[in-house]
């Protein structure tokens, strides 16, 4: 039988990289996930969908407004665009988590996850095999939509530089969101309580938010509005608030960064003058990416000390 | 022989319940160690520190020199642990599964297939190579996990009630592979609380009830310590000059003879049973003054007790201490 042996010895980025794509829990992931027909049947009925979808669009936009060419295909072209990356966005904020919600909690439904924490295998590779696996599946999905969004390319109104900019939003979304959904993974109990958790989570920043901060501005406004004076400072600091909000949300940062790039000709900084001053402005994308970044980094070291810990219970 | 599995003081509490205490054990090199207790006794709690699945509240367990808490990545290069309950992948071939466990365990890529082929010769189940998992029977998956549990060939085997819920021959075999892989070097841990098991294959045995061993050492050593008696059996040629009740007053009335009764629960005729206090010499003397004086003996035999004895004896035991008679 065979002995133990180690991997041979590399340079700690090197072998960081080989544990990536030699992970065993990766391997294993993506191997059933791929099997069969059920892959192929649904990756096939999502493009089908995704070019459904798109058609209608453009029928819509091309019998509306009339035959692209003119500016009416800058329209068209908007839209197709905005219609894939909806898509986009459902996927890599619903989709992505739930798959990876029940990645760990499923291990303990299973009761296959006392046999791996018995084996050598690491926490550090375990939660990096689920996350690659889930994320993989996810990408797949983007990057075959890719095509179907270049379409827009041909009717006019994409740039290349707001399709690079969408997809690392989505990707940067991805993954944290996928991170996100192990760790509520690795700290329920369940498969159904990990993706309730993930769900709420996810709705929350997606739909909550944006309606906690609509309110917090309509009753702000409504408080300034009464007394009848302005004040600058508060002026600024309410702009600065509206972009930090729109940074923790990815249709926000995603709507706001476009009208930046649209309307200031600025992927980075604008200025505007409020109350007299000459205010730096930032689009949110960057902010965004940072926040998003920071907060994958906090959860995927949460989620290896839960899955490492020796029970005490 | 070498201790193999120390357990010193191993405590678990949860609250006020203590599952196991101050539990003392050690295991040499090469043995098979029944661990027998009912259920809740706190076997799989045991197995579950030693396996660095659970930290215990107190004391230490030290596998292969390895400390559970210090060094428990140690630990789990040299064991093969298989729970009481145990899931598989279903959507895996078999190899695929041993080939991800083996992977799990740092094997490299190239050696696998060769290991996957004599793991699946050994436990019976090279003709479900490509086969799903899905597809096995219950024993046949059992055959495999404890497969999985020697991809990286380790020195001790901690197997949590590895029979239960299979059929009269899956057991069968289940035992004879345990015998197999003893004969392998292996040092095998596993507990049942089936006892007729444990005592076919054990070296040793250990009796937890309520959390605390009550009893272990060797298998013999243990009956003949807490079988204080033996039990004759002698079977009588029946016949005109032969008087049993005549008999059964001359036996009462030798020495090291405690008791003579009817044999079994349907009494036989011209068949007794004797509670004997003495050791073998007694028996062989005993024996000759029954043919001396003539009594027409067609067998005499002694009945041999099993594990089960053994555990009723060591449990009513503690059970009395617990409830002392009022």
């Amino acid at each position: 039988m065979a002995e133990i042996t180690t991997l041979n010895p590399t340079t700690p980025g090197r072998k960081r990289l080989a544990s990536l794509f030699n992970n065993p829990m990766a391997m294993k992931e993506l191997r059933s996930r791929m099997r069969g027909r059920r892959a192929f049947a649904l990756l096939s009925l999502y493009l089908l969908a995704l070019g459904g979808v798109i058609t209608l669009v453009y029928l819509t936009y091309t019998t509306s407004v009339g035959m692209p060419g003119s500016t009416a295909g800058y329209t068209a072209g908007k839209g197709l665009f905005a219609a894939v990356l909806s898509v986009q966005v459902v996927l890599v904020t619903f989709v992505g988590p739930i798959l990876t919600a029940g990645a760990i909690s499923g291990e303990r439904d299973r009761q296959t996850f006392d046999l791996l924490r018995t084996t050598l295998l690491s926490a550090d590779s375990l939660v990096l095999g689920k996350l690659v696996s889930a994320l993989s599946y996810i990408f797949l999905l983007v990057l075959v939509s890719i095509p179907l969004q270049s379409i827009a390319f041909l009717v006019g109104g994409l740039s290349l530089v707001e399709l690079a900019l969408s997809q690392l939003l989505i990707l940067v979304t991805a993954v944290t969101y996928a991170i996100y959904g192990l760790w509520c993974s690795a700290t329920m109990r369940s498969t159904l309580a990990a993706t309730v958790a993930t769900l709420a989570g996810t709705l929350f920043i997606t739909f909550g938010l944006p309606i906690l901060a609509f309110m917090g501005a309509f009753v702000l406004g409504t408080t300034w509005g009464m007394s009848g004076s302005t004040n600058p400072i508060l002026e600024i600091i309410m702009i600065y608030a509206g972009l930090v909000a729109a940074a923790v949300n990815l249709p926000a940062t995603l709507i706001v960064s476009e009208v930046f790039l649209l309307d200031r000709n600025t992927l980075f900084f604008t200025s505007q003058y409020v109350g007299g001053q000459n205010v730096v402005l930032f689009s949110p994308w960057l902010l965004f990416i940072i926040l998003h970044v920071l907060v994958a980094v906090f959860f995927y070291r949460r989620t290896v000390r839960r899955v490492r810990r020796i029970n005490d219970v | 022989m070498t201790a193999i599995i120390e357990l010193r003081g191993l405590t678990k509490r949860y609250g006020d319940l203590t599952a196991v205490e101050d539990l003392d054990l050690t295991i040499e090199a090469g043995g098979v160690f029944g661990f027998i207790g009912p259920n809740g006794a706190g076997k799989t709690t045991t197995m579950r520190m030693m396996t660095t699945l659970l930290r215990p509240t107190s004391g230490e367990a030290r596998i292969a020199g390895h400390s559970v808490i210090d060094d428990p990545q140690a630990v789990r290069r040299v064991i093969g642990y298989m729970p009481d309950f145990f899931g598989v992948y279903e959507d895996m071939k078999v190899w695929e599964y041993l080939d991800f466990f083996a992977a799990c365990y740092d094997i490299p890529a190239a050696t696998r297939p060769g290991m996957i082929d004599d793991l699946l010769s050994l436990v019976d189940l090279g003709h479900k190579r490509e086969a799903y998992v899905e597809t096995l029977s219950r024993g046949m998956k059992q055959r495999l996990c404890l497969a999985r549990t020697l991809t990286h060939d380790p020195g001790v085997l901690i197997l949590d009630e590895p029979a239960s819920g299979l059929d009269p021959r899956a057991r069968i075999e289940m035992r004879e592979l345990l015998r197999e892989l003893q004969q392998m070097g292996k040092t095998i841990f596993f507990s049942s609380h089936i006892l007729s098991e444990v005592a076919d294959i054990c070296t040793s045995i250990g009796v937890i009830e309520n959390g605390r061993l009550v009893a272990s050492g060797n298998v013999a050593e243990m009956m003949s310590r807490l079988r204080a008696h033996r039990l004759i059996t002698v079977r009588f040629m029946p016949g005109d000059a032969f008087d049993l009740t005549e008999a059964e007053v001359w036996l009462r009335d030798q020495p090291d003879v405690l008791s003579v009764t009817a044999a079994g629960d349907t009494p036989l005729p011209d068949t007794v049973q004797l509670d004997f206090g003495g050791d073998d010499a007694g028996m062989s003397a005993l024996l000759a003054r029954m043919v001396g004086r003539g009594l027409p003996v067609v067998s005499f035999s002694e009945e041999r007790g099993d594990l089960e004895d053994v555990f009723m004896l060591v449990t009513h035991g503690l059970a009395d201490e617990n409830h002392p008679a009022t």
